[in-house]
C-alpha cells in the first residue's frame, strides 16, 4: 500500500493551515520581513491553533501528528511566507534531534518550555555549519555564521553520530540577512558556552537530519509552487505583441516546466515523508527530495523573476522574495552537497536491481 | 492518491521480470545485433500464443461460453487486479529489459480500445474475434501518421472519397509499427483536408485488400525489436461496413475524439517504458562503476544519486497519472507531464550512463549504449515533448490552439 492522499483529518488541517497563512500571512509579507519578525497577533493565532505543538506527542500535549501533515502543513504556510514560517515555529527542526536522540525527556526538557513562551526559537544546526574549536567539551567556543533567527533560545548542534544542546552563553550578532528575514538572520558566537546535554547514537541521528531535511523541503515546495502560480497569473494579465505573455511559446513553455518541477520535487516528498512515517529506512529518500526542491529551487526561483520581466527585479512584487529564499532555505543543514552525498552512498551501496520505490520494497 | 500493490500484481511483476530476464532481453539484444525487427514466425511469438497472450480484451459476443486460457497470465485472479496503475508497472518492468519486443507482441495492440469503444457489434465480432483465441500470431495496428504530418494529426492528408457502396482511400503512412505483419490496420483517413477534425474517418483495411501495399520496414536508431512501415493505399476499395462505427458516429466531432483518447491512455505509458528503460541504464551503470572501482569517485555517485532521483519521481508522476484514470479523475495534464518529463528524465539517465563507461561506451556493444539509442524514441513518439508542453500550456495558461 502507497498513500499518498491526506485523508480527511489532514485535509481539514491543510485547509486551516491555508486559512491562517492567507488571511494572516499573505497580507503582512513585506511588513514581517521589514521587522524582521512576525506580528504579535499573528503569533497568538498561530499558537491558539496548535500548530507550535504539530509533532510532539500526545503525552507533552502535541497533536502526534507525523512527517507526512509537516509537509502539507509547510508547504501551505511557505506559500504565503517561509521566513514567517520559520519565526512562527518555536520547535522548528530542532525538536527532531530532542526527540530521536534524547526520547521524550529531551523533549519535555528543552522543548515545552519554548511551546508558551512569546517569539521564542529553538534552532537546529549541523556541525559541518559550526566552526567550533573543540566540540567533544563540556565548553563550546566557536561561532555559526548564519541562522535564520535573532534570538535563540536553544542550539542544537547534529553531527552524524549524536548531538549537543546549548541554551546559554549564546552571542548574537545581527546580520542583514538574504532570505528568510521575518525569521531574522544572525551570527552566533560562543566562548566557553556550556554543553546543556549531550546525546550519542549515529540511527538516531541519522533520522533526525532526514526530518529536518523534510521539514525544509515542506518550506521550499511552498515557496517555489507560489513562485510558479504568481508568474502564471501575472502572465496571463500581462499583455505584449498584441497577446498575454503567457501565450507566447517560450514563456508557456517554461512556465508549464516550473509548474511541472514544483509537482515532480512535491510528489518525491511527499513519497519520502509517507515513508519516514513508516519508520526508518528512508532517509536517503529524504535526502534525495531535499535535493530535488533545492534543484528546482534554482530553476523556478530566478525564472519566476524573469517571467516579470523588469517588475520581477522591483521589490512591488514578491517574486525576487521567492527568489532569495528559496535559494536561502537551500542552504540549512550543510546543504545540497552533504545530502547529495549520502542519497549516492545508499544507493551505492545497493546491489542492481536499484529498488526505486514501494514497488520491489519489502 | 494510493496505490495498492498487492500479492497477485507483486507475482505479476515478478513474473514480467523473470520472463524480461529468460526471454526479452536476449531477444531484443539480437534484433538490435542483426538491425531487424523479430520475423513474424519467430518461435518467440509462437510460445507467447500457446501461453494465452496476444488475445483481445474485448469479452467476446454476449453469451459466449467463457474459456479458460491456456496460461498463467488469463488467471482469474491476475484479471482481478487489472488496472491502469498495473498496467504501467508491468509495462515498465517490460521495458526495462527491451521495450521493442514489447510492442512487437502479437495481439490486436493500439487499435483495439478504438474498436471496443467506437466499432459496432458487428465490427468487434469481425475484427476481434480472431484475437479471443489466435490460432497462431496476429497483429493489428494503427496507423495515423504519415509524412507530413506527426504530432498534428489534424493535418492527416490520406483521402477518403465515397464510391458507391463503399470507399477509396489514396494516401500514405508512415512509422507504423508492426504493419506489415498487420492481419488488418485501422487507417485514419479524412473526406475533407480542409474540415480539419470533423473530415476524420477510420476504416479498417484488411490485409491483401488490393491498393494497399509497398511496406517498407524503416530503418532506425534503436528499437529494432519491432517494425516500423510505411505503406502506401492507392485506390484502395474498402467495404462501406469498414467505416469504424457507421457513418452516424461521425456527425459529430467523437470521432476525432476517440482517437484523441487513445492518445490520453498512452502517454503514461510512454512515461513507464522509459523509467523501465532508465532503470535498466541506471543498473548497468552502478554494476559498471561497481566492477571498475569507481564508487570512489564523488562525481561517479552524485551522477547516480541524480539518476534514481529523477527516476523515482518520473515514476510517480506516471503513477499519478494512471491512477487518476483509475480513480476516473481527467487526466490530460498529468499524463502529458508524465510522458514530457519521464522521456528527458530517461534520455539524461542514459547519456549519464555512456559517459560513465568513457571509451567504452563509444565501442558500440554495451547495453547501455543500445538503451541511449532506444529512449530517444520515448520523447518523440504518442506526442513529442514539445507537443506536450503545449497541450499543458493549453491547461495552465490558456493557450490559444491557432
Amino acid at each position: 500500500m502507497f498513500d499518498l492522499s491526506p485523508g480527511e483529518d489532514l485535509e481539514l488541517l491543510v485547509d486551516t493551515a491555508r486559512s491562517f497563512a492567507q488571511d494572516e500571512l499573505a497580507p503582512r509579507v513585506r511588513d514581517a520581513e521589514s521587522a524582521r519578525e512576525v506580528d504579535a497577533e499573528v503569533r497568538a493565532a498561530f499558537r491558539q491553533i496548535g500548530f507550535a505543538g504539530l509533532e510532539l506527542p500526545e503525552a507533552l500535549g502535541g497533536a502526534a501528528l507525523g512527517p507526512v501533515a509537516r509537509a502539507l502543513v509547510n508547504e501551505e504556510l511557505a506559500a504565503a511566507d517561509a521566513g514567517a514560517a520559520l519565526a512562527l515555529d518555536p520547535l522548528g527542526p530542532a525538536q527532531y534531534a530532542l526527540a530521536e536522540l534524547g526520547g521524550e525527556e529531551a523533549l519535555k526538557e528543552f522543548a515545552l518550555p519554548l511551546l508558551d513562551a512569546d517569539g521564542a526559537r529553538a534552532l537546529l544546526v549541523t556541525r559541518s555549519e559550526c566552526r567550533l574549536h573543540d566540540a567533544s567539551s563540556d565548553r563550546v567556543t566557536g561561532r555559526v555564521p548564519w541562522v535564520p533567527a535573532d534570538r535563540v533560545d536553544l542550539l542544537v548542534v547534529l553531527a552524524p553520530d549524536g548531538a549537543f544542546a546549548i541554551r546559554e552563553g549564546i552571542e548574537v550578532e545581527t546580520l542583514r540577512g538574504s532570505g528568510l528575514r521575518a525569521a531574522g538572520a544572525s551570527e552566533l558566537r560562543f566562548d566557553g558556552a556550556p554543553v546543556a546535554a549531550r546525546w550519542t547514537g549515529a540511527a538516531p541521528a541519522t533520522r533526525a537530519l532526514a526530518r529536518a531535511r523534510l521539514y525544509v523541503s515542506g518550506l521550499l515546495v511552498g515557496t517555489l509552487r507560489q513562485a510558479a502560480e504568481f508568474s502564471r497569473s501575472y502572465a496571463l494579465e500581462r499583455t505584449a505583441f498584441g497577446r498575454p505573455i503567457a501565450h507566447h511559446q517560450a514563456l508557456a513553455f517554461l512556465l508549464v516546466d516550473m509548474y511541472a518541477a514544483v509537482d515532480g520535487a512535491r510528489l518525491l516528498l511527499h513519497e519520502a515523508a509517507w515513508r519516514a512515517e513508516r519508520g526508518s529506512g528512508g532517509e536517503a529518500l529524504a535526502a534525495s527530495a531535499f535535493v530535488e526542491a533545492v534543484e528546482v529551487s534554482r530553476f523556478v526561483g530566478p525564472n519566476g523573476v524573469q517571467v516579470l520581466g523588469g517588475h520581477g527585479f522591483m521589490q512591488d512584487y514578491p517574486v525576487e522574495k521567492y527568489m532569495r529564499e528559496s535559494r536561502a532555505l537551500g542552504l540549512v543543514l550543510g546543504g545540497v552537497d552533504a545530502a547529495i552525498e549520502e542519497a549516492g552512498r545508499a544507493l551505492c551501496a545497493e546491489e542492481a536491481p536499484v529498488s526505486l520505490s514501494f514497488a520491489e520494497g519489502p | 492518491m494510493e496505490f495498492n500493490i498487492d500479492k497477485a500484481m507483486r507475482e505479476r511483476l515478478e513474473e514480467t521480470r523473470e520472463r524480461g530476464r529468460r526471454e526479452i532481453r536476449p531477444i531484443g539484444l539480437e534484433a538490435d545485433r542483426l538491425g531487424r525487427p523479430i520475423p513474424p514466425d519467430d518461435p518467440y511469438f509462437a510460445m507467447l500464443i500457446a501461453r494465452g497472450e496476444g488475445r483481445s480484451r474485448w469479452p467476446g459476443p454476449a453469451g459466449r461460453p467463457k474459456t479458460a486460457g491456456t496460461g498463467g497470465a488469463n488467471k482469474s485472479s491476475a484479471r482481478a487486479t487489472r488496472s491502469v496503475v498495473m498496467h504501467l508497472l508491468l509495462a515498465e518492468e517490460s521495458a526495462y529489459w527491451d521495450r521493442g519486443v514489447g510492442v512487437a507482441n502479437p495481439g490486436p495492440g493500439m487499435p483495439e480500445p478504438n474498436v471496443i469503444s467506437m466499432g459496432t457489434d458487428e465490427q468487434k465480432e469481425r475484427f476481434l474475434s480472431r484475437f479471443l483465441e489466435p490460432d497462431k500470431p496476429r497483429w493489428a495496428c494503427f496507423a495515423m501518421t504519415e509524412p507530413g504530418a506527426g504530432s498534428d494529426v489534424a493535418g492527416i492528408r490520406t483521402l477518403a472519397r465515397k464510391d458507391g457502396d463503399g470507399w477509396i482511400l489514396n494516401g500514405a503512412k508512415c512509422f507504423i509499427g508492426n504493419a506489415s505483419r498487420s492481419d488488418w490496420i485501422l487507417v485514419w483517413a479524412t473526406v475533407d483536408p480542409e474540415a480539419g477534425r470533423a473530415g476524420h474517418r477510420a476504416f479498417v483495411v484488411e490485409h491483401g485488400t488490393p491498393g494497399l501495399g509497398g511496406f517498407k520496414i524503416e530503418k532506425k536508431m534503436g528499437l529494432k525489436a519491432y517494425e516500423s512501415t510505411s505503406f502506401t493505399l492507392e485506390d484502395c476499395r474498402v467495404p462501406a461496413g469498414n467505416l469504424l462505427g457507421g457513418e452516424e458516429r461521425y456527425q459529430s466531432r467523437a470521432g476525432f475524439k476517440s482517437a484523441m483518447g487513445t492518445f490520453n491512455a498512452g502517454r503514461p505509458m510512454i512515461a513507464a517504458n522509459s523509467v523501465g528503460i532508465g532503470r535498466a541504464a541506471l543498473d548497468e551503470a552502478l554494476t559498471f562503476a561497481r566492477d571498475h572501482d569507481l564508487l570512489g569517485d564523488p562525481r561517479v555517485r552524485d551522477r547516480l544519486e541524480q539518476s534514481a532521483r529523477k527516476l523515482r519521481q518520473a515514476r510517480l508522476l506516471y503513477l499519478r497519472a494512471g491512477w487518476m484514470v483509475d480513480a476516473g479523475k481527467p487526466n490530460v495534464l498529468e499524463a502529458s507531464m508524465s510522458k514530457a518529463i519521464a522521456a528527458t528524465i530517461a534520455a539524461d539517465v542514459t547519456a549519464l550512463g555512456m559517459e560513465m563507461l568513457g571509451g567504452v561506451g563509444a565501442r558500440g556493444d554495451h547495453l547501455i549504449e543500445k538503451l541511449y539509442r532506444d529512449v530517444k524514441a520515448m520523447d518523440i513518439v504518442e506526442g513529442t515533448g514539445q507537443i506536450q508542453r503545449v497541450i499543458m500550456g493549453r491547461h495552465l495558461v490558456q493557450l490559444p490552439r491557432d
